[in-house]
């Protein structure tokens, strides 16, 4: 009987013991945000929707098409067209294309950007309507130069140097040096980056006809 | 366990149940065949595999650096112990020395991880018995806290992708090391705030107390680890047992509670791990060589990253020990290494051929195997217990079918 009655006082303890710290919460001060009215403060390390920079000083499209983006992408989301520059013999960006819907955000293809070209934005809104409108192209992709300064700024990345006047000391060499010793021991992707513009045109062709429907 | 809920005049059939896949307590899509006696459980046979994604599979059809970044989604509450597993393993066949700054950034964020994981699970395990008033947000209060600071030095709040072959990816940003201290701080009274609302509540007490008994032996026969095990009285723990990085430095305790292993010793014993945890990230935020980034930068006299990585540096402030590029290669040869994540032991074997591919993977899951032990537990329960058995165990779907 008496230990009944001390569980019991025990017991109405302990439930009063809580209720008093679930009701010491209640005058504290709220720890939600208010998300669309003030905006997350984020890092510049934040892996958001990929963009592409300029160069923040001559607002120069720094893609030097090396396609090494497009070789790491675990999702292969990436798709870059270029071609031979007739008069340079550099490749030239024609378009450039990333497929958010499959984008993992991992980032990797900005740790390979020799030019720090494509970046992570701090922009996560990106929710739409359509899986096509997820597909961003060369247009949407490029950043103005104020935000590219911003990010560069924010992410502490070496300044780009401005592509001289004379096409044959672009910053492209440096990349090109890098490339073909990669390549050598890359003899197996190499196989695949070949074998995959074959069977990725297939894919977005069907997607583009739509695209003019709307 | 056993409880008088039927007697012989009362016979009745066998019924089969299917509890799952879309059960909302199961975490993920699990699927019980219950055989039931009444209210009592005679028989289960948990079905895997709605999550299997071929983890060992594409880590064979991906380059080292691609499977990096993959290999966080595997047990996602706990990306950075998969992470640690496969560098560790792949670092072990190169015979890379970590620096010393990268192995105590991986401690500290390793356990900060534990934290969040096991913050994580104590939200949403009062969730399973049915405490719905309000509780479960508390903890992810200190959770929001803890994503907040991965997401400045990581670059994400759970995809982690920081812990590579050969060190860790970049300094944390200046200030962090004074939020996470001051966090660290404030920890233990938020702890003490659960344990004032949940602990020796009498109804918790009644869900928990004697209910899903884990015996010793079961557990070791089972191959359980992680707060399993130790709830159960054995004090398994890899940072003691089997010291890697730099553990054997720091000062912690093996949490391990004496008794039968019911459902509240692996409440407890997870309770007084986030305690350790804490404690484990004040120290080595005190022995951290070069400081935090303030320190380090000061002491290089460089003001931003670019230094950070600089050959003539003092080789225990570098943070990688192989380069980072998308031909990463790992020398031809096999490796084996475990680390204690919050669920247990996960183990990753790996065989390489000297390619920038794994020749095989293989992944020993904590979560597989203290799935396994869950039959022996739940026969002889009623229905009631079965998620509060079920959610003391601690799965990640993910992580049990790969």
């Amino acid at each position: 009987m008496f230990a009944l009655v001390g569980r019991s006082i025990e017991s109405l303890y302990q439930v009063a013991r809580g209720l008093k710290t679930v009701f010491k919460h209640t005058v504290r001060p709220p720890i939600t945000k208010n998300f669309p009215d003030d905006m997350p403060d984020l890092p510049g390390h934040f892996r958001g929707r990929l963009a592409l920079a300029v160069n923040p000083q001559t607002s120069e499209h720094l893609c030097i098409s090396c396609l090494q983006c497009e070789r790491v992408c675990p999702d292969k989301c990436i798709q870059i067209t270029s071609h031979k520059s007739p008069e340079t013999n550099k490749p030239e960006l024609i378009e450039f294309k990333i497929d958010h819907g499959l984008c993992m955000f991992c980032g990797l293809c900005t740790e390979v950007c020799p030019t720090s070209c494509i970046i992570n934005t701090n922009d996560f809104e990106m929710a739409d309507y359509t899986r096509e409108s997820l597909v961003y192209d060369l247009k949407r992709l490029t950043l103005s130069q104020d935000e590219s300064a911003h990010y560069f700024a924010k992410k502490e990345l070496p300044m780009p140097k401005p592509k001289p006047p004379k096409p044959a000391a672009k910053p492209a060499a440096p990349a090109a040096a890098a490339k073909p010793a990669e390549d050598k021991p890359e003899a197996k992707p190499e196989v695949k980056a070949e074998a995959k513009p074959q069977d990725l045109p297939a894919a977005p062709a069907p997607e583009s006809p739509k695209k003019e429907e709307q | 366990m056993s409880v008088e809920l039927s007697s012989p005049d009362l016979k009745t059939d066998e019924m089969i149940i299917n509890m799952g896949p879309q059960h909302p307590a199961t975490h993920g899509v699990l699927r019980l065949i219950l055989t039931l006696d009444g209210e009592i459980c005679k028989h289960v046979e948990p079905v895997l595999g709605h999550l299997h994604r071929a983890q060992e599979w594409q880590g064979q059809n991906r380059t080292w650096f691609q499977y990096q970044a993959l290999i966080d989604r595997v047990d996602y509450l706990s990306g950075m112990y998969t992470s640690w597993a496969m560098a560790r393993a792949a670092e072990q066949i190169d015979g890379l020395v970590v620096p010393k700054r990268a192995e105590y950034l991986r401690v500290i964020l390793s356990e900060m991880n534990r934290i969040t994981s096991h913050l994580l699970w104590l939200g949403t395990y009062l969730i399973d018995l049915g405490a719905m008033f309000g509780f479960p947000f508390y903890p992810f209060r200190e959770r929001e806290k803890l994503f907040d600071l991965f997401e400045e030095v990581a670059g994400q709040r759970m995809m982690f992708n920081y812990i590579r072959i050969g060190g860790v990816l970049r300094n944390p940003p200046f200030g962090w090391f004074d939020k996470l201290k001051r966090f660290t701080d404030e920890f233990p009274d938020r702890i003490d705030e659960y344990e004032a609302i949940v602990t020796e509540n009498p109804i918790f007490l009644k869900r928990t107390k004697g209910v899903g008994i884990l015996k010793k032996e079961t557990a070791m026969a089972y191959g359980v680890t992680g707060p399993c095990i130790r709830a159960s009285g054995i004090p398994l723990d890899l940072r003691k047992t089997k010291p890697y990085s730099v553990y054997p430095e720091l000062d912690f305790k093996v949490q391990t509670m004496d008794g039968d292993g019911d459902t509240w010793a692996r409440y407890m014993c997870r309770i007084r791990e986030m305690r350790e945890s804490n404690e484990i990230i004040r120290q080595a935020i005190e022995k951290i060589p070069g400081g935090t980034t303030e320190e380090l930068r000061k002491l290089l006299g460089t003001t931003g990253p670019e230094k950070d990585e600089s050959k003539d540096l003092d080789p225990s402030f570098l943070l990688m020990a192989k380069k980072q590029n998308a031909g990463l290669r790992v020398k031809a040869g096999e490796g084996f290494a475990a680390v204690e994540s919050p669920r247990g032991t996960i183990g990753c074997y790996v065989i390489s051929n000297g390619s920038d591919k794994a020749y095989r993977f293989k992944w020993r899951n904590p979560s597989f195997c203290n799935l396994s032990v869950l039959p022996e537990l739940l026969v002889g329960a009623p229905i009631a217990d079965i998620m509060a058995i079920f959610g003391s165990i601690d799965v990640i779907l993910p992580d049990v079918d790969r």
